[in-house]
């Protein structure tokens, strides 16, 4: 078996690896843990049906998946969003399933405009804030069959019966339009869970920055490739961006090598390091018992 | 740089609030239960009474004693329990299968166990946020006490 030189790749190359790296771990945690995400939501929705119902809040295992989340999300960044999440790696699925289709008709990508998108990234906020008061009034029982994730969970575990579910497959079916077009559609616009995380005050450790000085004049390829549109902040800043999902693409497309995370000597999208962080949260989801 | 200390604070803000609150309900959970044990206290015998009829009640009880096993689909597929029935009434209920069930709803959904013995039924309410897996025990244990009826 020939072995490769990690230390001597091509700027290319190295960019297929890191997104190759990130398809499989994306794919192992479809497969084997998909339910993070709405656990955790469950957490919050379980938080506010009890302050509403003016019961104690016990630690169940919805809130103690939810607290993890926040935490690791505090320390990593949205890794989890970028690289664990089922429901996000299903749209970045789609998306690419688009975009290659379109390449091989030869026809151009529909993209949105970007003042259409940053006025959509407010709509998650609302639909945090509908669901919540929801449970906090007690009748979010009552919207059974209305939620796109229970379709998309149930058809995952290979479970069809779908009645009662017709608004929860009709919106799942429009989300999927969505993620086609705009690039994590979902976890940028509508994801209630996104919406609290990226409330969160990201520690500086793994956040993503740029040396603004050092850049192109007029370049702004970081925030073409990004899924968000993020203009990064300037270095040593504490500035959060709360929207990056830590896809690291920004990392590989400057042209100057100027992204980079605030660990002193690391740009943030190493082999090792990836790893290391999606093994932390492996562990912490085994200890939950997820 | 504001934005990251403004969010730190909120976040530390609303940790506080929901302890804060946790605490309340627990004190005043404690002062319920002082004044729930002073009423038993007081009428002992009474309670006594209807305890000594209700075991002969469930002695003459609607369940067949053993160990009875049920099935019933949860939500990734089936969830098998095992019910022991002593003395005419559910003692005890195990999950002795549910592998397609995910770890966090299931162990949401065993809290419809205690509630089922406490019925003496399986006529309860779901959990809610784990509804598949919950009515799945529910429905296995039906099915075991089905067969447990006499």
């Amino acid at each position: 078996m020939s072995k490769i030189d990690i230390h001597h790749l091509t700027k290319k190359q190295r960019k297929q690896m890191h997104g190759w790296l990130r398809a499989i771990i994306q794919l192992l945690y479809f497969l084997f843990l998909p339910s993070a995400y709405t656990a955790a939501f469950a957490g919050v929705k379980y938080i506010f049906t009890q302050l509403g119902a003016g019961e104690k809040i016990g630690l169940t295992s919805f809130v103690s998946v939810l607290i993890v989340l926040c935490l690791y999300t505090i320390v990593f960044g949205r890794f989890f969003c970028g690289f664990a999440c089922a429901f996000g790696s299903f749209g970045d699925a789609v998306h690419f399933v688009y975009v290659w289709i379109c390449k091989k008709i030869k026809k151009k990508p529909v993209k949105l405009p970007e003042t259409v998108t940053s006025k959509l990234s407010m709509v998650k906020y609302v639909v945090l804030a509908v669901i919540v008061l929801l449970c906090f009034k007690g009748v979010y029982s009552q919207t059974q069959g209305y939620s796109p994730w229970d379709v998309f969970s149930m058809m995952h575990a290979f479970n069809f019966k779908l009645g009662g579910y017709l608004l929860g497959v009709v919106l799942l079916v429009l989300i999927m339009v969505g993620m086609a077009v705009q690039e994590r559609f979902f976890c940028r616009f509508l994801c209630p869970m996104g919406a609290v995380f990226s409330l969160l005050p990201m520690l500086p450790f793994f956040t993503l920055k740029r040396e603004r000085e050092q850049c192109i004049k007029g370049c702004s390829a970081c925030t073409k490739q990004c899924p968000s549109d993020i203009g990064l902040p300037e270095a040593g800043s504490l500035d959060v961006s709360g929207d990056c999902f830590q896809c690291q693409k920004c990392i590989d497309t400057c042209p100057r090598m100027n992204i980079h995370c605030g660990l002193p000597g690391l740009k943030g999208n190493e082999v090792v390091l990836t790893i290391i962080r999606a093994l932390i949260l492996l562990g912490l989801f085994i200890w939950l018992g997820i | 740089m504001k934005t990251f200390w403004v969010r730190a604070v909120n976040l530390v803000l609303i940790v506080a609030l929901l302890i804060g609150y946790n605490t309340v309900l627990t004190l005043r959970d404690k002062d319920d239960q002082i004044a729930k044990l002073t009423a038993d206290l007081e009428s002992a015998n009474l309670y006594k009474q209807s305890v000594m009829q209700s075991q002969e009640d469930a002695a003459g009880g609607s369940y067949e004693d053993g160990i009875w096993k049920g099935e019933a689909q949860g939500f990734g597929g089936a969830i098998q329990v095992e019910v022991t029935v002593e003395g005419g009434s559910i003692t005890d209920i195990s999950i002795v299968s549910a592998e397609k069930e995910d770890g966090a709803y299931l162990s949401m959904a065993e809290d419809i166990i205690p509630t089922i013995i406490d019925a003496q039924s399986a006529d309860v309410d779901t959990i809610s946020g784990a509804t598949f897996s919950s009515t799945g025990i529910k429905n296995a244990v039906a099915q075991a006490l089905e067969e447990a009826a006499k």
